[in-house]
């Protein structure tokens, strides 16, 4: 869900990172530091509690995994004695975006948290904000433009190598380290998706000798995944694993492999899905689900932003960690991913 | 004796006013509220309240089209990607070879894809839902691949000042925009032949044609008409987003036809208002505005403010049940 | 009374055929100036093809049509207007969410300057004036159609007409809703309409009304004139005879 949700938000073009191997970089090539390095002394939190702050939300759209960054915002703001005034929600839409933020800046708030609908001509939506001095963090992409430091105080992401390695590992896991693997990518410049994908298959090629992807097939438009797939399954019946780049689209991977009666092909794939996990949890295809930590995102860019506040400065590109979720451990995934408890369904099956 | 018998008590004149108040009453209260409940969160301020109409103008005056084509008795769901496609040429065209030709472009394009609109339904008597809802997609794919998914940055000064940040004796462009389209759109509309045909065209066709007017010619002019104000819109989101994209306008279309028919103007034709449909939009805006600074959750948001257009439009729409 | 003057409407030998179904043929006519003549017959005889004919609607395929004594082809009801030929269709062609001036200044409103902004002053005052005259009773110029009732509705129907031919105003069943008391109402507004020298030819299926109001009463079936008779000549047996051609001695 998440990756959609980011696919609709930035535009395909907008956002060139290179994926340097091995190593998640920012949408302008920062290097990544990792969100834990981040740490508010004592003092400071003590300081920022005096300030009697307050912050706006201003997202791009809401869904679950923004759900999950807004209440890792929240909660951390609680934490530091700031209220939080506004929300909003912009609806993939960037003029409504512009609207929103002047909006919530009558109620001068100290900060804003937000995720640019489009990063690459976000400059005049945030600039009235910038302007008006309030603190700005953002989530997985900074306006065009915008210096670190001067207009931001930083972007908080996933540490996106490390999921699509998390993968490739849960893949090898489950089948003891060998055997033939499918390869479903999501074709589409978009560096999110982009850069797991690409993890996943060189941490197959480089670590796993005994693992071979015999099938590749790039998925442009998601709502045509049911095709590719059984396309994929007509061709290569005898697959021990298939990687597909997100969850919906794995989703249409089960339903092909279903109705070819296959019960001993595993998916491995990224993103907390409701299905998915049920499916996971009553031992069927679905092996492993790699999931962000969102709400650590929202906590992260929360502590970012409150530091500014103290003119400290953060790293400018914060990633989030990622867990493996299977079988096993599907509450505590669903715990650090979305910080919420798994839906009954999936926990009762789990059982 | 006079055959003019005056029958104050059913006076049917006076529950049409009464009607057509509900709007003013309705934006008066929500502003009332507001500015007792907000007192103290910035909601009274001249910024914010100027911030309101700046950030409504582009509905406004695609809400003026919509009060021409729903009036006509035809509806236009291609308006926002009428807006998308026109910013994006007007982006550009600007871009390539300067202001007059960026403006022209943006408003040309809305001006054909209405004209397109309205040849269809004028002359080959299709239906006007159908015609524009396919059209809304086909134009948002024009919009979708005339730049290639792309945002098209706009950087002409003199642009962005006329369409967007700019000001004139004081007075911001967009709402300068805003009160030259309703003054106009409500002299078209109430004082000339060609609004009174329009109104008699979506009342009655069959009358109007037996009556002398040329009904296809109407249909024709409300729909190109729309298609141009949507065109300006398009021009007044560039200018004031300094760049186009292929989302503008995408989710417009539900507001602007709140805001009309909540102004007073009717879905099936023969009845509308401009200031109605202005005042429709402020209310909008007003409650998007409102409702974030009282700082209710996005989903209480939604709850509140689709509780409330639908008050407004079951009260605008009591006439149909006498 | 109407004997001396020339007819305002002739018509002579008009022949319609939609396709090879023969409508209208042989039909001759001449309507003088203050004559109220009506069309009868049963459903599918041929008079609304008629009424058509004469309102511009559909071109007659031979036959010659007079206006004041002018050969005159006419293919819109728009032409039909021009030479002073109105009708009052059977649904009345009202624009039922607008006000009464606007109805009866409906596609040729009154404008103040070249800018072409509507003069409603002239239009409403001239409603006023026109209502009274001829004593149709609505609430006043600015009511608004549908909360008129039946009987008002036809009265302003009937009144724009008036208002606006200067030869003839057709009638399709003016009175085929009303209620007894309306229906009064509108055959006196009627009657009005040859007290101004304006011919009428009506169409209407009860001969009551016929026997009321008009001067001489056109019979067709199926398509053929039967005969037309002089109201004070005949009586509702001789009709009822020539609109069903049971009885002999038709023609």
């Amino acid at each position: 869900m998440r990756t959609l949700v980011a696919l609709l938000t930035a535009s395909i073009l907008a956002a060139p990172a290179l994926a340097v191997e091995g190593i998640t970089t920012g949408p302008n090539g920062e290097t990544a530091t990792p969100a834990a390095d981040l740490i508010l002394s004592p003092d400071e939190v003590a300081t920022i509690r005096q300030g009697h702050h307050t912050a706006a939300l201003a997202w791009h759209e809401m869904s679950e995994y923004t759900r999950a960054v807004d209440r890792g915002a929240r909660d951390a703001f609680a934490d530091l004695g700031i209220e939080v005034v506004a929300q909003t929600d912009a609806g993939f839409d960037a003029a409504r975006q512009k609207a929103d933020v002047e909006t919530v800046l009558a109620k001068h708030p100290s900060i804003i948290l937000s995720l640019p609908v489009d990063p690459a001509t976000a400059a005049p939506v945030f600039q009235p904000a910038v302007d008006a001095g309030v603190k700005l963090a953002f989530v997985d992409n900074s306006p065009a433009g915008f210096v670190h430091g001067r207009d931001y105080a930083a972007v908080v992401s996933d540490d996106l190598f490390q999921m699509g390695k998390k993968a490739a590992d849960a893949m090898a896991a489950v089948l003891g380290g060998k055997g033939k693997l499918g390869y479903i990518y999501h074709d589409a410049d978009f560096y999110v998706t982009n850069q797991r994908d690409g993890a996943f298959k060189a941490t197959i090629e480089a670590d796993f000798p005994d693992m071979e992807i015999v099938a590749e097939q790039g998925m442009a438009d998601p709502a045509r995944s049911e095709e590719i797939a059984q396309a994929l399954l007509t061709q290569n019946p005898d697959l021990d694993g298939i990687y597909v780049t997100w969850a919906e689209p794995a989703l249409s991977v089960l339903a092909a492999l279903k109705a070819a009666g296959n019960s001993h092909t595993k998916i491995v794939t990224l993103d907390l899905n409701e299905p998915a996990a049920l499916d996971m949890a009553t031992g069927g295809n679905f092996a492993a689900i790699v999931a962000d930590e969102a709400y650590d995102i929202g906590q992260t860019a929360a502590r970012a932003s409150a530091a500014a506040l103290l003119g400290k400065a953060a790293p400018p590109f914060l990633v989030v960690d990622s867990l493996a979720v299977t079988r096993d451990n599907i509450a505590e995934g669903w715990q650090r991913s979305l910080h919420t408890d798994a839906p009954v369904s999936v926990l009762e099956a789990a059982k | 004796m006079s055959g003019t018998v005056q029958d104050t008590r059913r006076n049917p004149a006076r529950r049409i006013d009464w009607q057509q108040h509900v709007v003013y009453l309705g934006f008066l209260a929500i502003f009332v509220f507001f500015a007792v409940v907000l007192r103290d969160t910035g909601f009274l301020t001249v910024r914010n309240l100027s911030n309101i109409v700046l950030q409504t103008a582009p509905v406004t005056i695609m809400a003026i089209g919509l009060v021409f084509v729903l009036s006509a008795g035809e509806i236009d769901l291609s308006v926002g990607s009428t807006v998308a496609v026109s910013a994006l040429s007007a982006a550009v065209a600007l871009n390539g070879w300067g202001l007059v030709p960026g403006v022209l472009a943006g408003l040309g394009a809305g001006l054909l894809i209405g004209a397109f609109n309205g040849a269809l339904v004028a002359w080959l008597r299709l239906p006007s839902f159908l015609v524009t809802l396919a059209t809304m997609g086909l134009f948002a794919g024009v919009a979708r691949s005339l730049t290639d998914l792309r945002s098209i940055p706009v950087t002409n000064g003199a642009f962005t000042g006329f369409f967007g940040s700019g000001t004139l004796f004081g007075i911001p462009s967009l709402v300068l925009w805003t009160v030259a389209a309703v003054a106009f759109g409500h002299l078209a509309f109430r004082e000339t032949r060609f609004g009174a045909h329009v109104l008699a065209t979506g009342d009655n066709p069959r009358a109007a044609l037996v009556s002398g007017i040329r009904v296809p010619r109407v249909r024709l002019a409300v729909l190109t008409l729309s298609g141009g104000l949507a065109g300006l819109a398009g021009l007044l989101y560039a200018g004031r987003l300094q760049a186009a994209k292929y989302t503008l306008g995408e989710t417009d279309l539900m507001t602007v036809i709140a805001a009309t028919i909540v102004g007073g103007t009717l879905l099936n034709g023969g009845k509308g208002s401009i200031v109605g449909a202005l005042v429709g939009s402020l209310m909008m805006g007003m409650l998007n505005n409102g409702l974030i600074l009282m700082g209710l959750s996005v989903s209480d948001q939604m709850i509140v403010r689709g509780f409330i257009i639908l008050v407004a439009v079951a009260l605008s729409l009591r006439e149909k049940a006498s | 009374m109407a004997r001396m003057t020339a007819p305002v409407l002739a018509l002579r030998d008009i022949r319609k055929t939609f396709g090879g179904v023969v409508a209208v043929e042989d039909f001759s006519l001449d309507i003088h100036p203050g004559e109220i003549v009506a069309l009868v017959g049963d459903n599918g005889a041929g008079k609304s093809t008629l009424i058509k004919i004469i309102s511009g609607v559909h071109p007659p395929t031979s036959g010659a049509l007079t206006i004041d004594g002018a050969d005159v082809t006419m293919s819109s009801a728009t032409m039909a207007r021009a030479h002073g030929i109105e009708v009052v269709y059977q649904d009345l062609a009202l624009a039922d969410r607008q006000s009464v001036y606007m109805n009866l200044f409906l596609g040729r409103e009154r404008v103040r300057n070249r800018l072409g902004l509507l003069d409603r002053r002239a239009m409403i005052a001239e409603t006023a004036r026109l209502v009274e005259e001829l004593d149709v009773r609505i609430p006043s110029p600015h009511a608004i159609i549908r909360d008129l009732s039946g009987g008002q509705r036809q009265g302003v129907a009937i009144a724009r007409a008036t208002h606006w031919a200067r030869k003839l105003v057709l009638l399709d069943e003016p009175t085929a809703a009303l209620g007894v008391a309306e229906t009064a109402r509108v055959e006196e507004i009627i009657l009005g309409l040859k007290a101004r020298r304006i011919g009428v030819l009506m169409i209407s299926h009860s001969l009551d009304q016929v026997f009321r109001l008009a001067d001489r009463i056109c019979v067709l079936r199926r398509g053929r004139q039967i005969g037309v008779r002089r109201t004070a000549e005949t009586d509702k047996n001789e009709i009822v005879a020539m609109i069903t051609g049971v009885a002999s001695g038709v023609e």
